[in-house]
């Protein structure tokens, strides 16, 4: 029996739509481009997320995929639009799924495609000062040089008041902070409303993906955002594995899973000793660093890298850990947390640190829901989504663990999430210590094949769109990392708030504009 | 006649011939014209109030009127110290007048500001030798009536007509209270003429009302709290020069006014005058300084900065009127000469800053400093003028606001040496609160300075900027250098305020209280002990003597004849310690620096490749912490409209904030309501109904008789 | 207080750092070292897998370039030929010849600005942990500047991309002299797997004048500090 709102139910309205099966649990729909709104809104209305939208482009087709997906066992809907080839015009979907939004510019600035009743475009991907509009960086006639133009640029604002003036933040600020320039409105003292501008580290992954062959890509990804290469990697694997029909072996999917909670742990580690050091709380920051580097030690001891690279490979691991190493490094990791916990409590007592961080920041559960937010930051804000329990995969379906959710949506409810994910992913530690044997690396076909993967990175749901030639080198691929979607949460979180709390903010959103940027 | 009265009297004539002039010129040269006449004229009464200040008080009496008695004219030591302010402000303005002046040939005439110009001249003048209640007020109405005309000068503007009116209504109100104040001191004496002390036995209940009534019906045109809603009206809308004498000037005539009946008519008799006049001192000065802050436009931000300066005098006055009152002429004369100090000074530094501020207006077409930025790269005179003015007004040493405001803070905290507690309190908050004004008035200036000339150029159409005329330029020269001067040679400057203050004082105590042996006069060594005079001498106290021109500010005594304690502020020292200090700073970077390379790199600005003008900090951005702060005074109200798509995408933020001055707020406000209620209930009774007006006539007849009976 | 006896009852966790010695477990990723094969064929195969062309097969011996190499440990797991041999050091730090160091007054107060040029975030990650416990660069005198105008050193981290050249230039630009730029990571070293390429260039020394590499990715805080202390020529680094 079908759960309510899937996707029969929501095609049964148009039943002449060409409907395919990709898989199971995920469907294929190719309605006219002027129908797209009225299915987006009934999907919306059935509560169906928005995952990502591909475009891609080759000689003799432009298309959009827009990737849907359900809760409660509803899978995936991908739904294929057609561009005119002429005009580059579709319509925006941002009216319907506000979380389109900086979808759409991005692909505006990679593809030429213009959307249209799109209300902002421009200046996002390529940056106005620096380069002509227009590039289309993704298509295929694409230069491989781009000259840079140098031209005036007056940012654009919204606050009229007397005096009003932005402060700007960046690109180089403060002292090892990400390259990433902030826009302060503001009359003094009060900010308004911030506004970041990102892709000063535009790396162009996806241009450089295509070509390479899928192992080559998994470099590429992996070093997309360190601080959580396996969680992206595993998307991306995914991926790539079911493009391909690899079956990965049962060992392969339970080290995945060691491996993907052991990271959780250490980026929130991290991410909690970015908070204390925004609040200029040096003893908690030391010992949370402390944390950090003994988890990053205690992993470069299992898998010979600090921040696992190179321990993915298409179709498994790309090495295996005897069971005593494994065991070593549990018992590594289960003397490390009884100091979360103990560092949790103090810090809880400490009135100081606990009049920066509550009540700045907020993201409303409505507001984290209308821009779908991602991971911690929207279970923060009482949005109870995590794809390792919605759409299972490696050994999340038979895991005992439960997915934290706060209500406040302040920096305090996200510094809570940091802590409770931490408890649940000891726990699913627990679970898949003892991995099966067997291989460690499943078979790759020379078939191509396309599909969409995906993964709960450590900062959210990370998805990966993959097409795969023959000889198994990609034609398209497309990468969704969390922190791209909720950067959204940045300008929900910094409306009127007093300036000095800006880096508090931005700590506790636990943003990455390395894996924005790509 | 003597020669201080011939020279006041050939002012009148200058002016007088001046006025005729300008009719007669081609309309081109009638501002060159004013900058002669009235410039020769000022010269002129500035050595008349130099000679009669000199000389002994004398008198004429012109003619006699009928039932009024005789019109008489006279010099007096405090009239004369006010002509020699006034004229100090009144020449330079009148050279700024010839640059000025041309920008408004095309729309106004030049010919009818002449006319006010020499008329609100003569009258200012003849203010400070009237000596009868006549002359006093007829000259008193020229000059309100001249000066309201003046800043009505562009008369086309809706703004300006309202703002004169306004000014002319608060003006004429107050005047009424003052000459009520007047007359009945002079009711008590039987005579119009002003006779020293003639009101000194009132008794109390008249005493206070002739205080109440003097104070805030002067308190008017000095701008005092809280009847001072004209003023930030008609400072900003003023031609710059005009605005430049209405504060150097105009305000100037309230605290004389204030300082003529309650000291030299009818010396203060209750501490509980001084007190007042210090509450409302201290009050003014913070609210004018508050506002002077937040205000955006370069001409209000001075006005209301005007408020606050003739605040701290009035505080130091009511100082000064409280050890009056109490017979302590040594610590009155410290009060009075810092205020009488404050009052000079302020002439000179506000005039500069107005003409500055006029002189940026004139050439930018701008005041708002928001919209403003960078100029000293296009403006450097005016920078630099603006500048020192900007240090003055902030009180910075060695400047003169530092020696006034020095002084000011000093008398305050003299409270030691009275007896009631509730006093000691009410100078010991006073204190406190002027000191908190003169830290936010470095805010003030540091943004009306910094966000004005420094950073980044905010207009559209900087290439058009040029610098003023020379005319202008020279102008605030020379006020710029009265500045520097007061600051630098006080003593010299106590020695003037001393002699104004001696008659009412019966003595030269200012001389005597600020000015110790030590540091030169002879006079004030009989009252030390001469022990304590040598050792001062033997620890250095006579450095320099003859080498140094003025021998250092302002030094106070505490404690009695036998134990004298001595505080010390030399600002004459700190200029040559500061050049010294300055200069071989200067040398050392200089012979330091030539081995160097050096390297010109545009400013860091986190690696934005150009720092548009919209990224710059504005001047109500650089104040807003303080409207932050002090929020439960100013009670802005404010709006905040929030426009998206889609429900969701910010779009426009529009916000506004208001705030209305305090005393329109609390006074003028509620009492214009208040008066429209009243009226609109009368005017209910007005319905034209032949038997309600005969019921109320009938009414008033009985409450007549029922009155006359019970009486 | 709770925090203060916290940090009293963390004892005290620095590592002592001396020349050469070796590197706490885990502290390093180390790195792939020339290896003697048994076979030709070994050799050939470890070039093969390498991604980045940092493994040069001449005969039965395979030599490496560290610059180029990303780690991604191809070369580690032994997977049908033998793998090559790695070195658990940390010392990689290496300078441009003829470039001096910097004076001795800059030892013990050297002051570093870091610019950001398209790193993924581990290399910044690692520049963070140079002021935690274990490594605790402040004793060294080693400080992170908000500013290059109080910088004497610039630590340029990623490839370089096309949005930040411009703003890296001009960092340099903004810098008093003497200076020197040191380039953390592959991607900084040699552009790593990203550049050079349509966005990226060939590294930091692309737009500004290098003196000291590091290679590695990441390069562990120790190699970090190991360079910073050869800026002022406290550990002589290889030339």
């Amino acid at each position: 029996m079908k759960p309510l709102g899937s996707v029969q139910d929501v095609l049964a309205e148009w039943p002449f739509l060409a409907h395919a099966s990709l898989a199971p649990d995920v469907d294929l729909i190719k309605p006219p481009s002027d129908m797209l709104h009225a299915i987006a809104t009934r999907l919306r209305a059935h509560g169906w997320h928005l995952g990502t939208i591909v475009a891609s482009e080759t000689a003799d087709a432009t298309d959009l995929r827009y990737c849907f997906y359900g809760t409660a066992g509803r899978g995936w809907l991908h739904v294929l639009l057609d561009v005119d080839r002429q005009t580059r015009q579709t319509p925006s979907l941002t009216p319907v799924y506000i979380s389109a939004d900086r979808h759409e510019r991005e692909i505006e600035d990679l593809f030429s495609i213009t959307f249209t009743a799109h209300p902002r475009l421009g200046d996002f991907v390529f940056h106005d000062d620096k380069w002509a509009s227009g590039i289309g960086l993704m298509r295929p006639q694409a230069p491989q040089h781009i000259a840079q133009t140098n031209r005036p640029w007056e940012p654009h604002h919204v606050l009229q008041e007397e005096g009003a003036f932005i402060m700007p933040v960046g690109p180089i600020f403060s002292g090892h902070a990400e390259s990433a320039l902030f826009l302060l409105e503001t009359v003094g003292e009060d900010v308004v409303r911030a506004v970041p501008r990102l892709f000063y580290k535009y790396r162009a992954i996806e241009k450089l993906a295509e070509g390479r062959s899928v192992h080559d890509v998994l470099l590429l990804v992996e070093r997309c955002n360190g601080m959580s290469a396996l969680g992206n990697g595993w998307g991306y694997c995914n991926a790539v594995e079911s493009a391909l029909g690899i079956d990965v072996p049962a060992r392969a999917l339970a080290l995945r899973t060691l491996l993907a909670e052991l990271e959780r742990i250490r980026h929130h580690a991290g991410a909690i000793r970015e908070i204390c050091e925004s609040t200029a709380l040096t003893v908690a920051a030391n010992q949370a660093a402390v944390l950090e580097e003994e988890l990053l030690r205690v992993t470069a001891q299992l898998t010979g890298h600090r921040y696992l690279f190179g321990t993915l490979a298409v179709g498994g691991l790309a090495r295996d850990f005897d069971a005593e190493a494994i065991a070593e490094m549990l018992v590594a990791v289960h003397n490390i947390l009884p100091r979360f916990a103990k560092m949790r409590e103090a810090l809880e007592k400490t009135g100081s640190f606990l009049d920066r961080i509550e009540n700045i920041g907020l993201i409303s559960p409505e507001k984290a829901q209308t821009f779908e937010l991602l991971g911690p930051m929207a279970r923060a804000s009482g949005v109870d989504l995590d794809l390792r329990t919605s759409h299972p995969y490696g050994r999340y379906e038979d895991a005992e663990f439960s997915v934290p959710v706060e209500y406040e949506g302040d920096g305090f409810a996200r510094l809570r999430v940091l802590f409770r994910e931490v408890e649940q992913s000891a726990r699913i530690l627990n679970g898949v210590a003892n991995a099966p044997g067997g291989a460690l690396r499943g078979e790759i076909p020379q078939t191509p094949g396309s599909a969409l993967g995906w993964a709960e990175a450590p900062r959210g749901a990370s998805l990966h769109w993959t097409c795969i030639a023959a000889d198994l080198s990609l034609l398209r691929y497309h990468f969704a990392p969390p922190s791209f979607r909720n950067w959204h949460g940045f300008h929900i979180a910094t409306e009127d708030f007093a300036f000095q709390d800006f880096p508090i903010i931005l700590a506790t959103l636990d943003l990455s504009v390395a894996e924005n940027d790509r | 006649m003597t020669g201080a009265l011939w020279a006041y009297a050939a002012v009148f004539a200058i002016c007088a011939v001046g006025a005729v002039v300008a009719f007669l010129v081609p309309v081109k040269r009638v501002a060159a014209s004013i900058a002669w006449f009235a410039g020769s004229a000022a010269l002129l009464a500035c050595a008349a109030g130099a000679q009669a200040l000199l000389a002994p008080e004398s008198s004429v009496s012109l003619w006699n009127l009928p039932t009024l008695g005789p019109m008489i004219l006279g010099t007096t030591h405090l009239g004369a110290l006010f002509t020699c302010i006034a004229a100090l402000v009144y020449f330079p303005v009148s050279v700024y007048t010839a640059g000025y002046l041309q920008r408004y040939e095309e729309h106004y005439s030049p010919r009818s500001f002449a006319l006010w110009y020499y008329a609100a001249l003569a009258a200012v003048m003849a203010i400070f030798i009237a000596r009868d209640l006549v002359s006093f007020f007829i000259a008193w109405e020229i000059m309100a009536i001249a000066s309201a005309a003046l800043v009505a000068y562009e008369w086309r503007e809706r703004a300006n007509a309202r703002a004169a009116y306004v000014m002319l209504a608060m003006s004429e109100a107050g005047t009424l209270a003052a000459m009520i104040a007047m007359l009945l001191i002079f009711a008590n004496a039987h005579s119009l003429r002003f006779v020293d002390g003639s009101g000194s036995d009132l008794s109390g209940a008249t005493r206070w009302a002739v205080f109440l009534l003097s104070f805030f019906g002067f308190g008017v045109k000095a701008g005092l709290m809280p009847f001072n809603s004209w003023l930030p009206r008609a400072h900003p809308v003023a031609p710059g020069n005009v605005s430049a004498l209405l504060s150097g000037v105009v305000l100037n005539l309230g605290v004389y006014g204030i300082l003529l009946v309650n000291l030299v008519l009818a010396p203060v008799s209750f501490v509980g005058f001084g007190a007042l006049a210090l509450i409302v001192g201290a009050v003014s000065a913070l609210a004018g300084i508050l506002y002077a802050t937040i205000s955006d436009d370069l001409k209000t931000m001075l006005a209301y900065s005007s408020v606050e300066n003739i605040g701290i005098a009035i505080a130091a006055i009511g100082a000064g009127f409280v050890f009056v009152a109490v017979h302590q002429p040594a610590l009155a004369a410290i009060g009075l000469a810092a205020g009488l100090y404050h009052v000079l000074n302020h002439s000179a530094y506000k005039g500069l800053l107005f003409l500055g501020a006029s002189t940026v207006h004139a050439q930018t077409g701008q005041r708002s400093i928001d919209r403003l930025g960078g100029l000293i790269r296009l403006l450097p005179v005016t920078a630099f003028c603006f500048f020192i003015g900007a240090l003055s007004i902030s009180a910075i040493p060695p400047f003169n606001g530092f020696a006034s405001e020095w002084l000011v803070l000093e008398s305050l905290l003299r409270s030691a040496e009275l007896a009631p507690p509730w006093l000691r309190v009410v100078f010991s908050l006073s204190g406190a609160t002027i000191a908190l004004t003169a830290a936010l008035a470095i805010t003030c200036f540091v943004k009306a300075f910094g966000m004005t000339f420094l950073g980044v150029s905010r207009m559209r159409s900087e290439h058009l900027v040029r610098e003023a005329p020379r005319s202008m330029l020279s102008a605030m020269y020379v006020l710029a250098s009265a500045c520097a001067l007061l600051g630098f040679l006080p003593t010299f400057v106590l020695a003037v305020i001393n002699s104004a203050l001696s008659p009412s004082l019966g003595g030269s105590w200012v001389q005597r209280t600020l000015v110790p042996a030590f540091f030169g006069t002879q006079s004030a060594a009989d009252h030390l002990p001469p022990d304590f005079v040598r050792s001062f001498h033997a620890l250095g106290a006579q450095l320099g003597q003859g080498v140094v021109p003025g021998r250092g500010l302002v030094v106070m005594l505490r404690g009695g004849h036998a134990n004298p304690v001595v505080f010390a502020m030399s600002s004459t020292y700190l200029v040559l310690t500061l050049l010294l200090f300055l200069g071989a700073a200067y040398f050392g970077v200089r012979v330091l620096s030539r081995a160097r390379r050096r390297r010109t790199v545009p400013v860091w600005a986190g690696g934005l490749s150009s720092l548009p003008p919209v990224m710059t900090y504005t001047g109500t951005g650089f104040s807003n912490p303080v409207r932050v702060i002090f929020n439960a005074i100013f009670r802005p109200s404010r709006e905040d409209e929030r426009k998206t798509i889609h429900e969701h995408f910010r779009d426009a933020i529009r916000r506004a904030r208001e705030d209305v001055f305090l005393a329109d707020r609390v006074v003028a406000r509620p009492a214009i309501i208040a008066t429209l209620a009243v009226s609109r209930t009368l005017a209910r009774m007005h319905h034209g109904r032949l038997p309600a007006y005969v019921g109320y006539a009938l009414a008033a007849l009985l409450a007549a008789l029922a009155i006359s009976l019970l009486t | 207080m709770s925090w203060f006896l916290l940090g009293i009852r963390s004892g005290i966790r620095t590592e002592r750092y001396a020349a050469n010695a070796p590197a706490p477990a885990g502290a390093t990723p180390g790195f792939p070292h020339e290896t003697r094969f048994e076979t030709t064929d070994d050799a050939a195969g470890n070039q093969a897998r390498c991604p980045t062309g940092a493994i040069h097969a001449q005969g039965d011996v395979a030599t490496v370039n560290r610059d180029r190499c990303i780690h991604c440990m191809r070369c580690a797991s032994c997977d049908g030929s033998a793998a090559m041999e790695w070195k658990v050091d940390y010392n990689w730090a290496h300078g441009t010849d003829g470039v001096d160091t910097l004076p001795a007054a800059f030892h013990g107060s050297l002051h570093v600005r870091v610019i950001d040029a398209g790193d993924c975030g581990a290399c910044l990650n690692e520049i963070a942990h140079l002021s935690d416990p274990f490594y605790n660069a402040h004793r060294h005198g080693i400080f992170i500047t908000p500013t290059p105008r109080h910088a004497d050193v610039l630590l340029v981290v990623g490839p370089v991309t096309q949005q930040m050249r411009a703003e890296l230039a001009t960092a340099y630009e903004a810098m008093p002299e003497p200076k020197r730029v040191v380039a953390i990571g592959a991607c900084a070293v040699s552009g790593g797997i990203f550049g050079p390429s349509v966005m990226c260039a060939a590294g930091a020394s692309s737009v500004v004048p290098v003196d000291i590499f590091v290679p590695g990715c990441p390069p562990p805080p120790l190699a970090i500090v190991h360079a910073l202390l050869g800026v002022c020529e406290s550990k002589p680094l290889e030339r």
